[in-house]
């Protein structure tokens, strides 16, 4: 009840303070023209704390440097060049006070000290603007630079404020204020608890910067605020590097997932399939391209009209190779792998013909751009696109491969192929279907991939043994072993990569799946028994 | 019985090999030295360094082969040993700089002194002496491959997945000695040779020695290999590569045996990268890449795996050819390569020398039952023409 | 138990309540299973009974879930690997004729004798006048002597079955388990083949699957059938086809 009692007058005091200082800030802003360093400070103040949102102008231009007085009656302006004259401007309407000769007025000096008096008397004084949006800025501002003198001023915004996050923004950098100020030690201990509410890297160096100077008997909530803020934060590193470490696993999915298909159901070993997703990306080029030349409005939708075409060019020649030299090798595995590395090889060359050995570029739609914040975390829009995408991809083909009449067959022939056959089944023209399927996917992964990757002729060769190995160790011919793979080889890549850098990191996840390939030979998600060994 | 093995290596066409490399390996030198430079008899140096660099990449095809072509491990990291070789014998020409380098520090090579090391990495000690250096071109390979091998033979990783796995350690290497805090020049590599046991890498008479030796090393490797492969041992490998379980079930250690092939055919390939080094005057980890050790496999196939001879050959002819194009069609190389690749695989699955040998065989074959329908048509004759023709 | 206790003080091979599943199928199930010393036994049942798997467990390619498998008493097969297994004594037949086929016959052979087979013992074996007269002793037996410069790629079906019988005659097993070795073979190769294991087994114990009715017939022995992976019934051929769960599961009304 006292407390209660304490606090109302505390905030009728501190509502009172401004109403009480208040005096004319037209007479205020004219007392600068004959005041010194310190001086000038302290009239800042009390310009700030009349309370009048039209100082703002003033102020601003004060620490621009357009402050002038008259000579002859010591009255101040703000001066703007007029050629040989200046304008005169009244500094609180705005209205124009008619020209002078430039020698009749004097500049007022500014230093840097008070500019920054005049920026935190600012972002006390925007607290009181009618702007919902302004007032939120202004809050930030003082969250930012507290300072003790805002103090009064946040105090005071704070008894007016009715809108409810600004509201919570004001407490904190009331909070942020009072502890750099000369208040109660109770004050305080509730502002180290607001601010540890806060949280983030802010409240953290906020309370750090403070804890030289604090009341003794503050020190332990201090530290206990510090350190929570401190595992709160590690708890947000954490989740970045999985958040990151997603984003990864999902690109190596995206790479794998065809991979999945032409080896893991087919047991095609295809050396050419980073040269597939490397024509996706071409494909996206060539798309983009066109759309600048003749339809640049479509730009946003270049990437849903390359899907298809990725898809198409590369599942068509994916078909092509099948039919041209995969359908002879069946049944000899390793041959499969040189033949197709010779097509792989053919491929890069002839992409290097036809676009030149450079990168080439390919722009990220507008959808595409920029990041957003959850909570601590930064969520770039292009990652979180590629997450979503693959994921889709998965689920899709998921389905293809369950539900559809088309996946009954594939897997038909994969069991069983002479079953298969006598069944009526047309097994090369599976096979052939099959290999453009996996192919086309990667196709669409390159559409993905060209956002975040170089575009060019060695692309793929920098997904291979990525995609083989994520398809091995997540286990052969199961769709799910892949996902699981994918994703927790790039949470495992990322978790490694600060404490051992990127290179080695990569190197130790190397390892570690040449080692866990040893000890589960088939993967993850095995299939076991006699027919596997067959 | 060591007398017996090595005799029994010396088989018809192996004889005639050896004695070729070993009529090249004083030919090519004499007439590099002796014959007069305006001569058509002559052999310009860059010839004969070009030439050097092919017996290598044969030594090294000649090492797949023993674990492809016979016991059915194809490795995709063969290019790994190669480099390893390679490496420590630059570590050691390295050494031998002395105070010549750019930074004239006596102990420290120019990249450790540009990277601001203080003293040498304790890896580093003993390559100033050769025979060390050559200790560890075989012991180095063959130990990451014995390692290797014995976690990948004992959980019995075949066929695909072990390329794959071979083809990961390669790449990772290849990541590791990128780095410059491997000790190993980063980027750069090793290179700015000056000389070997004293000699001046760069003269023509330390050129045409360094080639002789490695003419003399093939046919020493060809010998070693045509021993093991005809052997009981080199029997049960191919028995490995065509019916695994079955020499499991016969009772023999079937990880021992592929392990041992494997540790052999790094070694060779570490001697391959040990004798490249000083003749084209670098490495570096580009060496590693896994595209490397693939084009390896190639030259193997075009030769014919599971032919002692084909590989050497298959080597030759496939580099004489890339130097043609590059230097003729620069652009038209990869095409001409990737079409080899796959034209080997679809139409000539023996290679050059496989398929030769087969058809002479069948050829024979055909003659012999064609006498032996004439004559009393006695079953042995016919069955050794069968044999024969396979 | 006293019976049990008194199979085990002579029994070459012994299973117990040996089970074995893949991904949730019972394989085998507490399968219990003994031969004697010299004993040839013949095994029958339908397909997936558990015949392929339960010779996969003895020679150590698969290992059982549960239960004790012993040789001689006291050798735990579950602790060895194929290697082991085949050194101890045991030599296996597979369904699929498996020789080397780009060897010669007598290379097949001089391979599967029982010599050190370590990598360096190979590397410098030389071939013995006691190897050369045991290759040609087996050679005669298994009636391939005149094609023994062949490669085993171009013999016959029926004669790479007899090959690799050789083959296991050649490792001097005590144990032979040979998986249908009629299958795709002639009347008279089915009859010379019962011959053949009625021979060998005259010096160890053979253990034969098969489906060729006759040809258990002809061997008249001991016939075991198995069935969803346990022992159906066990006895003498007229017995054991008389036995209606046999009929019902197996040999049909």
């Amino acid at each position: 009840m006292f407390i209660r009692l304490f606090s109302l007058i505390l905030l009728i005091l501190s509502v009172a303070v401004p109403v009480k200082a208040q005096s004319d800030p037209k007479s205020l802003i004219d007392a600068l023209s004959k005041a010194d360093f310190t001086e000038a400070e302290k009239l800042i103040g009390q310009i700030a704390a009349t309370g009048d949102t039209r100082v703002v102008t003033a102020l601003e231009a004060f620490a621009e440097g357009d402050l002038y007085f008259r000579k002859s009656d010591n009255l101040v302006f703000i001066a703007k060049a007029a050629g040989s004259n200046v304008e005169l401007i009244d500094p609180l309407t705005g209205a124009s006070a008619g020209a002078a000769p430039k020698n009749t007025v004097t500049k007022i000096r500014v230093n840097n000290n008070l500019r920054r008096v005049i920026r935190s008397a600012m972002g006390g004084l925007t607290l009181l603007s009618p702007d919902r949006t302004v007032r939120l800025q202004a809050a930030d501002a003082v969250l930012r630079s507290p300072s003790p003198e805002n103090l009064e001023l946040v105090e005071a915004a704070l008894a007016k404020e009715t809108d409810g996050e600004v509201k919570a923004r004001m407490e904190e950098a009331r909070a942020v204020s009072v502890l750099s100020s000369n208040r109660s030690v109770d004050e305080k201990r509730a502002a180290i608890e607001t601010i540890k509410n806060l949280g983030g890297r802010n409240a953290l160096g906020i309370l750090n910067s403070v804890s030289g100077s604090i009341d003794p008997s503050l020190k332990g909530d201090l530290d206990a605020a510090i350190s929570s803020i401190e595992s709160e934060l590690q708890l947000w590193d954490m989740a970045q590097n999985v958040w990151y470490g997603l984003s990864l696993g999902s690109v190596l999915l995206l790479a794998a997932i065809g991979l999945a298909i032409t080896f893991g159901v087919m047991g095609i070993i295809n050396m050419a399939h980073g040269e597939m997703v490397m024509l996706g990306a071409y494909s996206t080029f060539v798309v983009q391209d066109a759309i600048r030349s003749n339809a640049p409005g479509l730009f946003d939708w270049s990437l849903a009209i390359a899907l298809p075409v990725a898809f198409l060019v590369t599942g068509a020649v994916g078909f092509v190779i099948e039919r041209g030299v995969i359908r002879f090798l069946y049944g000899r595995p390793l041959e499969t792998l040189l033949a197709t590395w010779g097509v792989s090889l053919i491929l890069q060359q002839a992409i290097r013909s036809i676009f030149g050995p450079t990168n080439q570029e390919v722009g990220n739609p507008s959808w595409m751009s920029g990041s957003f914040a959850l909570g601590g975390l930064t969520i770039t829009w292009n990652r979180l696109w590629i997450v979503v995408f693959s994921l889709s991809i998965f689920v899709a083909l998921l389905v293809v491969m369950k539900k559809s009449a088309y996946g009954l067959n594939m897997r038909a022939v994969t069991q069983n192929r002479r079953m298969a056959s006598s069944m009526g089944i047309r097994t090369p023209w599976v096979d052939a279907l099959t290999f453009a399927l996996g192919s086309g996917i990667a196709g669409i992964a390159g559409v993905a991939l060209s956002q975040i990757d170089n575009v060019s002729p060695n692309l793929g060769q920098s997904y291979i043994i990525d995609s083989f190995m994520v398809v091995v160790f997540g286990g052969v011919g199961n769709l799910w072993g892949t996902l699981v793979g994918a994703l927790s080889l790039g949470v495992l890549n990322k978790f490694l990569e600060p404490s051992v850098g990127a290179v080695l990191g990569k190197i130790l996840v190397l390892v570690l799946i040449i080692l866990f390939i040893q000890k589960r030979p088939r993967g993850l998600f095995a299939l076991k028994g006699r027919a596997v060994e067959a | 019985m060591i007398t017996g093995f090595i005799l029994r290596a010396l088989e018809g066409k192996i004889v005639i090999a050896v004695a070729i490399l070993l009529g090249v390996a004083i030919l090519v030198p004499a007439l590099n030295l002796l014959a007069l430079p305006d001569s058509a008899l002559h052999i310009p140096t860059y010839l004969m360094a070009l030439m050097g660099k092919y017996l290598c990449y044969a030594l090294l095809a000649l090492a797949l082969d023993l674990v492809w072509g016979y016991c059915g491990i194809l490795s995709l990291g063969h290019g790994a040993f190669f480099a390893l070789g390679g490496y420590a014998m630059g570590m050691y020409l390295m050494r031998q700089i002395g105070s010549r380098g750019v930074y004239g520090n006596p102990i420290l090579p120019d990249f450790m002194v540009f990277l601001n090391w203080k003293e040498l990495p304790w890896f580093w000690y003993g390559f100033d002496w050769f025979a060390f250096a050559t200790v560890m071109v075989l012991f180095v390979p063959g130990l990451l491959a014995f390692v290797f091998g014995w976690f990948a033979f004992r959980s019995r990783v075949n066929g695909v997945y072990l390329s794959i796995i071979t083809q990961a350690m390669t790449y990772a290497l290849m990541l590791a000695f990128f780095r410059n805090d491997m000790g190993f020049g980063g980027n750069n590599g090793l290179t700015d040779f000056k000389d070997i046991i004293g000699f001046p890498v760069q003269a023509d008479g330390t050129r045409a020695v360094l080639f002789a030796m490695s003419a003399i090393m093939l046919a020493l490797c060809l010998v070693i290999a045509s021993a093991i492969v005809r052997s009981k041992f080199g029997k049960v490998l191919v028995g490995v590569r065509d019916a695994e379980s079955r020499v499991r079930f016969l009772g023999f250690r079937v990880e021992n045996i592929k392990l041992f092939t494997f540790v052999v055919s790094a070694m060779m390939a570490g001697v391959a990268g040990a004798l490249f080094v000083p003749q084209v005057g670098i490495i570096n980890p580009g060496e590693f890449a896994p595209a490397n050790s693939i084009e390896v496999v190639v030259w193997t196939a075009v030769g014919g795996r599971g032919t002692l001879i084909g590989p050497i050959i298959g080597a030759v002819l496939v580099n004489a050819g890339k130097s043609f194009f590059t230097g003729a069609f620069p652009e038209f190389w990869l095409y001409a390569l990737g079409g080899l690749f796959i034209a080997v695989t679809l139409f000539l699955p023996r290679g050059i020398v496989g398929t030769i040998q087969h058809g002479f065989k069948a050829r024979q074959a055909l003659k012999a039952a064609a006498e032996a329908e004439k004559g009393r048509g006695d079953e042995e004759t016919v069955a050794r023409a069968v044999q024969a023709a396979e | 138990m006293n019976t049990i206790a008194e199979t085990r003080t002579k029994s070459l091979l012994y299973l117990e309540n040996v089970s074995v599943s893949f991904d949730g199928f019972k394989a085998l199930n507490s399968l219990s299973f003994v031969v004697e010393p010299g004993e040839l036994r013949a095994i029958i049942g339908p397909n997936g009974a558990g015949k392929t798997t339960m010779m996969d467990i003895i020679t150590g390619k698969t290992r059982p879930d549960t239960g004790t498998v012993l040789f001689e008493d006291q050798i735990d097969l579950t602790k060895k690997d194929e290697a082991d297994i085949a050194q101890l004594g045991i030599g296996r037949k597979f369904q699929k004729p498996t020789v080397f086929e780009s060897h010669t016959v007598w290379d097949n052979l001089e391979l599967a004798l029982n010599r050190d087979r370590g990598v360096f013992a190979t590397l410098f074996y030389t071939l013995s006048p006691e190897d050369k007269a045991r290759i040609e002793e087996i050679l005669e037996t298994i009636r391939l002597t005149h094609r023994k410069d062949e490669l085993a790629a171009n013999l016959s079906h029926g004669q790479k079955q007899w090959l690799e019988i050789g083959m296991l005659l050649a490792q001097e097993p005590k144990l032979l388990l040979v998986d249908e070795p009629v299958a795709g073979m002639t009347d008279a190769e089915t009859i010379e083949t019962a011959e053949l294991l009625k021979e060998i087994a005259k010096t160890r114990s053979v253990v034969v699957v098969e489906h060729d009715m006759g040809f258990i017939r002809d061997l008249g022995v001991k016939v075991t059938c198995l069935a969803e992976g346990s022992v159906l019934a066990e006895g003498s051929i007229d017995f054991v086809s008389n036995d209606p769960k046999v009929i019902e599961n197996y040999l049909g009304r």
